[in-house]
């Protein structure tokens, strides 16, 4: 019965024949020259429409010039009386050719302002007809009639969203993925009240309401030859929409923009991914440990980018240094962090973008956290949508972060899911990001079989291990191959530096392997026993906090901190244009960048200094003679190797 | 004085937390020894700057710590890339390999 009843539907769709948008200039009033210019106007914006939204919407539409409308209004349509009304005080404008004249408004001029007023609101009765192509038609037949029987608990994940539609596009799940309305973790389908891709926007009437968002946003897609390199995701929405788009169309610029938030300070920070590089996603997973903001994990995505040189393979894998890292993370710039803040969403949560390497290190070896990189099941154009909305979140995004409700593992569903797509993530609802991990594998999202066999996960990197095991593994090597005394790892690095150092003569090879890695781990020891201290001399209430060296260095770190912004920011650095930076915008992001970077430089150098004078002597020496027992070792390695005659570098 | 309470509760706190401002600032101690724990020598070549030989010398030293046990993804990465560079290196072992990216 299937097919016969499409072809009903679709015969009842497509009648009458020549059914089409008709736009009527009411000239009651208008000179033969104020109606000429009018219905050029009209005439302009009926040829920018694509042939599908004016066959579709079959209405007469009455176009007015109204003396009413307030001031600073271009125009408004009213939907029962299938009426549009433009002000009339921007005809005597358009009649002598000064609306032709380049003005700082987003569309360039008044006469293109008026333009878009008619495609904006036009948009508005198309969107309000509620037209449905024949095949959503059937969905939301079948959608309905299941609410109406299972209710919203019971509905199917194709009907999420679909059963209490009334607009043609404004209410379509996928364009609100894709505008920043975002559905709410666990909730069922409830979509976010507010939009928080806030920077960069064209024009942030866009940001009132879905509504406006799709009749602002369609000005751009019919007039802007830009919009398919600005809003990538979104003028594929609409050309799929439409099966249309404008033949006008600026090149875009090769690759996707990003700031690279990694701590070294001398590199570049703009930087460009390549989609077409990209030869896998990972869903990268900090294991739980146990201070209480990190008690769940950690959910992040892992860019596997080949090197130039490289076809895209798996052995793309091994190209560490070219591995991106995207990270939600709360930004943290003046305020601290407290259980408090964190709880009501006082950070702003944005999309860091981090070298692979540094994100290993920071896990393994500062939290002695494992990882986990299990390699997501997209095909080429999942992949390259996904990356697409991650630029233009990266440029665009700055939303409250909520520890609880929007931490890091909806975060990422919600790139997930209005990135690729995918059907097995509609209805995906987790916010812990232990849970996603297992719930990408059960939907067949996510391959969780290369964790199987742990050594080769280990060799592969689909797994890092906590320094906390490998550290352990030193000291045995130490104890089988030294006669030490010591029982534990934990007391062979409580001992001074300076009876570790004894050993070092006697050591092998082997041994002065381990030792290098134990002598990092005591440094590292003698860190967090300083950050103690500074807890306790600093901290403390009785203490006296108004120690001029603490106050310079507080001051330094807030500076820091303020200038780092950007870094997750990056929209803070430019002030003209919209959506993703193209050519026109790119030497002043290079050159704005790097000097923020430079700045930043300067700053954390400054503060290792001020910090150094706020350690206690001891503390100090003991951290001297630690980096010098490492000096010592790495010198001693290197006498053993070319005693050995081994390869040189 | 919660202004500079709040700056300790990041800089000392933050260092375990997935929140913090950028990776790096939260534990800028032990940032700032960093330059110790990766150990840069005075001559430079190519190979010497490859950043995967760089950050694959701790991978090393664990491989050959454990005889071979322990052998990660860094210390792979870093075997690729010199014998794809290094027309000696693709004779060599993975062992001899690991003692040069040690001793570099």
């Amino acid at each position: 019965m299937r097919p016969l009843l499409l072809t009903l539907v679709w015969l009842l769709a497509s009648v009458p024949a020549h059914a089409e948008l008709r736009l009527q200039l009411d000239s009651a009033g208008l000179t033969p020259a104020e109606q000429h210019v009018s219905q050029a106007l009209l005439d302009e914006a009926t040829a920018a429409l694509p042939p599908r939204f004016i066959e579709r919407l079959d209405i007469d539409v009455t176009v007015r010039w109204s003396p009413d409308l307030p001031a600073q209004a271009y125009g408004q349509a009213d939907p029962r009386a299938q009426q549009l009304e433009l002000n009339a005080a921007l005809l005597p404008a358009l009649l002598d050719g000064s609306a032709q004249k380049p003005t700082s408004r987003p569309h360039g001029s008044q006469r293109r302002e008026l333009l878009a007023t008619v495609l904006h609101e036009l948009t508005h009765l198309y969107d309000r007809a509620h037209l449905q192509s024949p095949e959503e038609r059937l969905l939301a037949m079948h959608c309905r009639q299941q609410h109406s029987s299972r209710g919203v608990i019971g509905q199917s994940d194709a009907c999420r969203g679909q059963s209490q539609r009334r607009l043609t596009l404004a209410d379509d799940p996928r364009l609100l993925d894709l505008a920043g309305w975002q559905e709410r973790a666990g909730q069922r389908g409830e979509r976010d009240h507010s939009n928080d891709q806030i920077d960069r926007s064209p024009d942030s009437y866009e940001l009132s309401n879905p509504r406006e968002f799709v009749a602002v946003n369609m000005e751009y897609f019919l007039l802007d030859p830009e919009y398919a390199c600005r809003r990538p995701a979104l003028q594929r929405y609409f050309k799929e929409h439409f099966d249309w788009a404008p033949t006008s169309q600026t090149p875009c610029r090769n690759g996707l923009p990003y700031m690279n938030a990694g701590r070294d300070f001398a590199r570049q920070p703009l930087g460009s991914i390549d989609p077409q590089r990209v030869y896998e996603v990972d869903y990268f997973f900090a294991d739980a440990n146990e201070q209480w903001m990190s008690r769940w994990g950690h959910g992040m995505l892992r860019l596997v980018i080949c090197a130039p040189d490289r076809p895209l393979g798996p052995d793309c894998r091994l190209d560490l240094d070219q591995h991106l890292v995207l990270s939600y993370r709360a930004f943290v710039g003046d305020v601290q962090l407290s259980s408090w803040d964190g709880l009501t969403g006082n950070y702003p949560s944005r999309l860091f973008v981090l070298p692979l390497d540094q994100v290993i290190e920071e896990y393994t070896k500062i939290e002695l956290r494992s990882l986990n990189s299990v390699p997501l099941l997209l095909n080429r154009e999942q992949i390259e949508q996904l990356l697409q909305q991650t630029a233009q979140l990266h440029w665009s995004y700055d939303g409250g972060y909520y520890f609880f409700s929007n931490n890091c593992a909806g975060e990422t569903l919600k790139l997930l899911r209005s990135g690729t797509n995918h059907p097995q993530l509609r209805s995906l609802d987790t916010i812990l990001p232990n849970g996603l991990q297992a719930m990408l594998g059960t939907r067949g999202v996510a391959d969780l079989s290369v964790l199987d066999d742990r050594q080769q996960a280990l060799r592969l990197g689909y797994r890092f291990d906590s320094f906390r095991e490998r550290y352990q593994a030193m000291f045995q090597v130490l104890q089988e191959r030294l006669p030490i005394p010591q029982g534990s790892v934990e007391e062979w690095l409580d001992l001074p530096a300076s009876q570790r150092r004894l050993w070092f003569a006697q050591a092998d090879l082997r041994s002065n392997a381990a030792l290098l890695l134990l002598e990092q781990a005591a440094l590292r020891r003698q860190l967090l026993l300083a950050q103690d201290e500074l807890k306790r001399n600093y901290l403390n209430p009785s203490a006296a906090t108004e120690n001029a060296a603490w106050e310079q260095a507080s001051q330094t770190l807030q500076n820091l901190l303020g200038e780092s912004g950007f870094l997750s920011r990056p929209a803070q650095l430019l002030d003209s244009g919209y959506g993703l930076p193209q050519d026109s915008e790119w030497q002043t992001l290079a050159t704005q960048s790097d000097s923020h970077q430079r700045q930043l430089r300067l700053l954390s150098e400054q503060l290792e200094e001020q910090i150094r004078l706020l350690l206690e002597p001891a503390r100090l020496a003991e951290l001297e003679s630690g980096k010098a027992n490492l000096q010592q070792l790495n010198t001693r390695l290197r006498e053993q190797h070319k005693a050995s005659g081994g390869l040189t570098l | 004085m919660r202004f500079s309470l709040s700056l300790v509760i990041l800089m000392l706190v933050c260092s375990g937390a997935q929140a913090r401002s950028l990776a790096g600032t939260s534990d800028m101690l032990l940032r700032a020894t960093d330059r110790s724990l990766n150990f840069t020598s005075d001559t430079t070549t190519s190979i010497r700057d490859m950043k995967l030989i760089q950050a694959a010398r701790d991978d090393a030293a664990s491989f050959i710590a454990s005889d071979g046990a322990i052998r990660t993804v860094q210390l792979e990465a870093a075997l690729q890339s010199l014998r794809e560079q290094l027309p000696e290196a693709r004779e060599a072992t993975d062992a001899a390999l690991a003692q040069a990216i040690l001793a570099h």
